[in-house]
């Protein structure tokens, strides 16, 4: 990482560790959103890294957006910020200006019709009751559009993902203004699954490795049979085991932080591994916490519930891996260890 | 965050590049081995020759010795590409990667100005002596010892699994020379035993796929000069530990299986069923991240740093990485097995159990990685 994204993520992550422990987002799996740690992150233009000034951003790239997200990740950050920064690369590809405020993007079975009607169901937007503005990718015809409406203009049932975090229905039936609708390609849509694939990759590295220190201070802390659960040799196996998956998908995750303008097939190399990690590495910490991290109370569930969920955010391993082996085969010209080396 | 886990982005530089096609065009031009990506599996004392007659052994080493004063990610574009291509690289591999380097770092000028020139030439084969009937994981309670007589050491006792040691010239023998104390590290050294120096007998042992692979080797009152003792007496131990990064951060260490995914590769270019692909893609992302993590230690390597316990980790996870390549690639193969690819996967199954343990065992690694995360 380059000497700015050292910054920019030091300067996340003290905001983070002052603004958000652990009580901060059980707080807000109980509903009460720490919407003034979103306008310290938003003041201080985290929020819209990325994207260009002349857009109303911060500048900057998606790369230092990612250097943010692997920060909240380590926190269990429960805010938009992946989602505010996804719709934010939305609008920036469409060549439109922020709106103020929290956003997120939505896909679903949503229709606009030729009066400019814009109506169906979304499920599942993360955060969506918090944000100001949303984008909606609905059928036009044939081709897609996305609109950018008022998040209050929708209907809207409330709901929680695996880790507690808010995710709601949408039920859209609304009047859209024609300066509000912008026609997108498949590849346009394509690209948001990456950048949302690149973001839930970074945040599960930083959760990775936020569970590796969590669990082993609990080994080192925890004593049975006269000493500390560390010194046995089958707990530090295990702790082994678990480093090296961190290792490798903050290895992976730092791929797409230094590239500025992620490649998809990194991104597709980054989103298989980690969240293979995820599976292999939330189970090790459990095992090692013992029935403490079984509870709701003890903080590993902050980690290792949203390890769960992210690994199955805009797309899980077994699409990616597929993705990928379909690309590697695609390409005739060159042999597998041709396109390796091609890949750095 | 922990010790031993600075995998930092590196890239190999671009200017590499030509290297690399000059490599390829060599390795193409080969003809009269079959490929096989283990580093351990081929061995010709031709291919070493051809091989050294373009500069690529002792690349790194000084030109006054008759190196090439190239740079670590230099050989490090050679010798992936070496295995990628599954050369028998085994003649020249350990005099190449550490017996060399051991010889610049810890010994004399004469040693140099006699050793050095012969392994850059692809004349002089060498072989590791660490592991005994008695010694494995545990290498501090090594018996061969030496007693001192005028002029040198006299040698007894027994090495085993020395790879190669019968089409082999010298072998680094890690050796007690002084009774152990209180420090089991102590009181050992390393000596050149030439092997067809009196008083050495070599016997093969056949590996479980039926190949000579490695050997036990007798020493019975063999004189050792006292030209012939690598560093001061007594610094064996540190002299080992001092060659684990280069031996575990390579690209042999997780590239063994590669022919078999590569063989798989070309077998579903007419086609993959979602399983075959998902499964090729699995394979496919964790080499390249194993590679990225490769190279980010050769970049330390490379700026003089001895990132030991990251060694240790990528060993680890890329040993996993080629025992499991053979394991899953089995179950999705198409329904005409090509014959290149049925040849490698049953080569790479019978090889595959020596892949974590050479080297270090599993268990071993996993205790360094241990103790880097201070758990021990
Ligand atoms: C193909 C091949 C080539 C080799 N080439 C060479 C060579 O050229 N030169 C050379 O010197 N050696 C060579 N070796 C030997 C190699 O270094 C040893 O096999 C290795 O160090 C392990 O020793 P061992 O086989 O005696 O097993 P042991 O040390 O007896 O181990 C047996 C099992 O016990 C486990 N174990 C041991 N100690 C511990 C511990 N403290 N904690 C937990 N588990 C433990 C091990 O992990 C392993 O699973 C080679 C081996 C192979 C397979």
């Amino acid at each position: 990482m380059n000497e700015e994204q050292q910054l920019i993520g030091e300067m996340a992550r003290r905001m983070l560790d002052d603004h958000c422990g652990p009580e901060v987002v059980d707080r807000a799996e109980q509903g009460d959103y720490p919407a003034a740690l979103w306008t310290l992150l938003a003041d201080n233009g985290l929020t819209t890294l990325g994207i260009e000034e002349a857009l109303g951003g911060a500048g900057g790239t998606f790369g230092d957006a990612l250097v943010v997200l692997r920060e909240a990740g380590r926190k269990a950050a429960p805010l938009p910020l992946a989602e505010t920064l996804l719709a934010g690369q939305v609008l920036s590809l469409l060549g439109q200006k922020l709106p103020e405020g929290p956003m997120a993007f939505g896909q679903g079975a949503v229709t606009l019709d030729d009066e400019g009607q814009l109506k169906g169901a979304v499920h599942g937007v993360k955060f969506a009751r918090h944000c100001k503005t949303l984008l909606v990718a609905a059928k036009r015809g044939d081709a897609w559009v996305i609109c950018q409406i008022a998040a209050e203009s929708v209907g809207l049932t409330e709901g929680k993902d695996l880790a507690g975090e808010a995710r709601d229905d949408l039920d859209v039936l609304v009047q859209v203004q024609p300066e509000a609708c912008f026609a997108i390609d498949e590849a346009g849509l394509d690209a948001v699954l990456v950048w949302g694939a690149a973001m839930r990759s970074v945040m599960m590295a930083g959760a990775l490795e936020e569970a590796l220190a969590a669990t082993v201070g609990y080994a080192l802390e925890r004593k049975q049979f006269g000493k500390a659960i560390a010194k046995f040799q089958a707990i530090q196996q295990q702790l082994a085991i678990f480093a090296t998956h961190v290792a490798a998908s903050t290895r992976a995750a730092e791929t797409l932080m230094v590239q500025g303008e992620v490649a998809s097939i990194d991104v597709a190399i980054a989103k298989a591994r980690i969240g293979e990690a995820a599976g292999i590495c939330a189970e090790i910490a459990h095992q090692v916490h013992g029935a403490i991290g079984y509870t709701r109370d003890h903080r590993l569930n902050h980690l290792t519930r949203r390890l769960w969920a992210w690994r199955d955010a805009f797309g899980h391993e077994a699409y990616w891996q597929e993705r990928l082996g379909r690309a590697m085969l695609a390409d005739e010209a060159g042999d597998l260890w041709q396109q390796v080396t091609a890949l750095g | 965050m922990f010790q031993g886990m600075n995998f930092a982005p590196a890239q190999l530089p671009a200017e590499l590049e030509s290297l690399r096609a000059e490599v390829r065009e060599f390795l193409n031009a080969e003809t009269d081995w079959q490929p096989n990506s283990d580093f351990n599996a081929g061995a010709s004392p031709e291919f070493s020759r051809r091989f050294a007659a373009k500069g690529w052994i002792g690349m790194t080493w000084p030109k006054a010795y008759g190196g090439g004063g190239r740079s670590f990610l230099e050989r490090y574009v050679v010798t992936e590409e070496l295995l990628a291509a599954g050369a028998p690289v085994g003649c020249h591999w350990i005099a190449d990667r550490q017996s060399g380097p051991l010889l610049l770092k810890f010994g004399t000028e004469a040693q140099k100005q006699q050793f050095l020139p012969g392994i850059i030439a692809g004349e002089s084969f060498y072989s590791i002596g660490m592991s005994e009937p008695d010694t494995g994981s545990d290498l501090a309670s090594i018996r061969t010892s030496a007693v001192q007589v005028p002029g040198g050491w006299c040698l007894n006792g027994s090495k085993i699994w020395t790879s190669n040691a019968h089409l082999n010239h010298f072998m680094v023998t890690l050796v007690r020379t002084a009774p152990a104390t209180e420090n089991r590290h102590e009181g050992m050294s390393q000596f050149i035993v030439p092997i067809d120096a009196d008083g050495v007998t070599v016997r093969g042992i056949d590996n479980l796929a039926g190949e000579q692979d490695f050997n036990q080797i007798f020493f019975d009152d063999v004189f050792i000069a006292d030209d012939q003792v690598v560093g001061a007496p007594g610094n064996g131990w540190a002299q080992v530990m001092s060659e684990l990064a280069y031996e575990r951060s390579g690209p042999e260490r997780f590239l063994s299986a590669f022919r078999v995914l590569a063989e798989f590769g070309k077998s579903l270019q007419n086609g993959a069923t979602e399983s075959q692909a998902r499964l090729y893609g699995q394979l496919v992302a964790h080499l390249v991240v194993l590679r990225r993590m490769s190279i980010s230690i050769a970049s330390l390597l490379e700026a003089g740093l001895m990132p030991d316990t990251e060694a240790a980790l990528i060993k680890d996870l890329g040993n996993s990485y080629e025992r499991l390549v053979p394991e899953v690639v089995r179950l999705y193969l198409p329904g005409q097995v090509p014959k290149g690819l049925a040849q490698a996967l049953e080569e790479c199954v019978l090889h595959a159990p020596s892949f974590t343990l050479r080297g270090g065992t599993r268990e071993i690694l996993r205790g360094m990685i241990a103790r880097g995360l201070g758990l021990r």
